[in-house]
């Protein structure tokens, strides 16, 4: 995800291809286009992206390219997960990063004390071994277990909206993903917290049982019903 | 490569044995074993913290971890130590834990409470002294003592702290030999002899909640004369005594006047014990910045924290700084974490976490927590 587009891919196109939107051309790395020209780098802030560089010797010629500072959450810290802040960005509301850190946070801590419990509680060491403790583990684990395979699109023929099954993106059935954790999540009692809740759902979606699962069983489902309207995509 | 290979297997092997002690009697530990953690008893934890006593993230921690260990640091054997070596008969030596959010004063004060349950205290533990002056549930009881002209009674919280006395100090009060020196006459038809028993005096607290703060009042009393009389010896801590002196309070009267802690009746007897006018004791206090409002916690020296008044009034003190981890606290703690699976990942992010938490301790813990 972070590494370094091809120079091609970042110049070539603005010459060749003007239905695209421009931003779609600058940059997959920033959401909207940027004060920075085309020819700016996306930068490479963690050690692992770095190293492959050094091996091939690429960082000396990037070295000397201008590239595009980091924001400010994007670190080289050992805890680093592009996923996790992936996730905290879906949480945050009105730009307040700061606090939905701390709820994703938080929500990782209630998943960490509720597996170590388990993990005390449990008799052999068989049983030991199958309890996951890695927060961050069970998350990625939790939207492995809820990206959808297929998506659904209403096409409109005859002057009847047909949903027509269909292959997804891996960006968007990430996206779904996402989406469906945290709206399962908000769909709680108003005394329960988002943390709390939150690490339930991502406990049963990393354990494949649950809501989120259950939804993307359900998309599934209706695609196979729906497979005979599939010819709408291209007709 | 085969001289790397073996410090790799020293480093995991020391790291996997140096955290723990299997010295779990306060009395016995010395320098050797500090920054090594000792297991508390789940009984002792219950009969001396039950109701409070742990800071409230330290509690939780306990169930996660299933057991209750505390690290054997420098300032609680430095008060042992001085125990030990001070002479009871002389007045009461009153020691003052403080330093920075987080860095333990609590929980070196449940330390130096088992050590004090161990040889033979009779305990008066405070847990929290802004759960008096300062937590405001929806409805905190109050009403305008009976026997102290313009003062103020919190009778709930009363009786519940002599519920904690009382457990805490079942052993000690099953004992013939702590009686009272003299009548107390709650009403007409409530007394209390001279010659009872003391457990008499807190069971009349806990049943009449009415009296519960006269009742501790009383008990203050008795207590210094008792130990005066060298019938026992008795160990006092109160954690954020501060708050005592902070110039308000968030309690109110019926005529919504704010409410000064002087004017609360705890205050005083709690006020009156901390005295050195008595011998057979020993006093450990702590300045706390969480104990009062966040804007006028801006240092955590005693001086600033306990104001002119409270600085007099504990004047001749020992201070006990309790400071952040050092190398090998710091060492020890993120060993323990392992072993307890609260910390996981490779070696390397101890040194990140370190630099990040600062080697504070709870800081540390927090740090920890997402991982």
């Amino acid at each position: 995800m972070n590494t370094l587009i091809p120079l091609s891919k970042n110049i070539v196109p603005v010459v060749a291809n003007f239905s695209k939107p421009r931003w779609e051309l600058i940059s997959r790395h920033y959401a909207r286009p940027t004060s920075f020209p085309d020819f700016f780098k996306n930068p490479v802030f963690r050690k692992e992206d770095q190293a492959p560089l050094v091996e091939s010797g690429e960082l000396a010629t990037l070295a000397k390219a201008p590239y595009k500072p980091p924001g400010v959450s994007e670190t080289s810290s050992a805890y680093y997960d592009p996923l996790v802040n992936k996730v905290i960005n879906h949480v945050m509301e009105m730009g307040k990063k700061k606090l939905a850190r701390s709820l994703v946070e938080k929500a990782f801590e209630n998943i960490k004390r509720k597996q170590i419990e388990r993990y005390h509680l449990a008799s052999s060491d068989a049983e030991k071994a199958k309890i996951e403790l890695d927060p961050k583990v069970v998350l990625h684990k939790a939207i492995e277990n809820s990206k959808p395979l297929l998506q659904l699109t209403p096409v409109k023929r005859g002057g009847i909206t047909y949903q027509v099954p269909g292959p997804i993106t891996e960006n968007r059935s990430e996206f779904l993903a996402i989406k469906w954790l945290l709206e399962a999540t908000n769909d709680k009692e108003r005394t329960i917290h988002f943390p709390e809740q939150f690490a339930w759902e991502l406990l049963d979606a990393a354990n494949n049982t649950g809501k989120v699962v259950k939804r993307k069983q359900d998309i599934h489902r209706q695609c196979e019903a729906n497979r005979a309207y599939a010819h709408y995509r291209w007709q | 490569m085969l001289s790397r290979s073996w410090r790799h297997f020293y480093r995991r092997y020391s790291q996997s044995v140096t955290f723990r002690t299997t010295e779990n009697s306060p009395s016995q530990h010395n320098e050797n074993q500090t920054g090594l953690f000792y297991t508390m008893d789940k009984d002792l934890c219950k009969t001396l913290f039950s109701h409070g006593g742990f800071p409230r993230s330290f509690a939780k921690q306990t169930k996660t971890f299933t057991e209750a260990a505390v690290m054997v640091r420098r300032p609680a054997l430095d008060v042992i130590d001085c125990i030990k070596a001070s002479d009871l008969n002389k007045p009461a030596v009153r020691y003052l834990l403080y330093g920075e959010n987080g860095t333990g004063k609590s929980l070196t004060m449940a330390h130096l409470l088992h050590y004090a349950f161990e040889n033979g205290y009779l305990i008066i533990h405070v847990p929290w002294v802004s759960e008096w002056l300062r937590r405001l549930p929806r409805h905190k009881e109050m009403s305008n003592s009976a026997t102290h002209e313009g003062m103020v009674d919190v009778p709930l919280d009363a009786a519940a702290w002599l519920f904690h006395f009382k457990t805490q100090n079942q052993a000690m009060l099953k004992s013939e030999e702590l009686k009272i020196s003299k009548d107390y006459v709650w009403s007409k038809r409530e007394t209390t002899p001279a010659g009872a028993p003391l457990l008499a005096l807190v069971e009349h607290g806990i049943s009449r909640v009415k009296y519960a703060c006269d009742v501790i009042d009383a008990i203050v009393k008795e207590v210094k004369l008792l130990s005066d009389s060298k019938v026992c010896k008795t160990f006092v801590a109160i954690d954020g005594f501060n708050c005592f002196f902070y110039p308000k309070t968030r309690l109110y009267t019926s005529t919504k006047r704010t409410v000064k802690p002087e004017e609360v009746t705890l205050t005083h007897s709690f006020l009156e014990l901390t005295k050195n006018d008595w011998t057979n004791g020993v006093i450990v206090l702590t300045a706390d910045q969480l104990a009062i409002p966040e804007d006028h916690a801006e240092s955590f020296l005693p001086k600033y924290l306990l104001y002119k008044k409270g600085f007099e009034h504990i004047d001749p003190f020992v201070p006990i700084p309790v400071g952040r981890y050092t190398e090998k606290e710091f060492l020890s703690c993120a060993s323990y974490y392992r072993d307890r699976l609260w910390l996981r990942g490779p070696a390397e992010i101890d040194t990140e976490l370190k630099l990040a938490s600062a080697a504070n301790p709870y800081k540390f813990m927090e740090l920890c927590a997402p991982l």
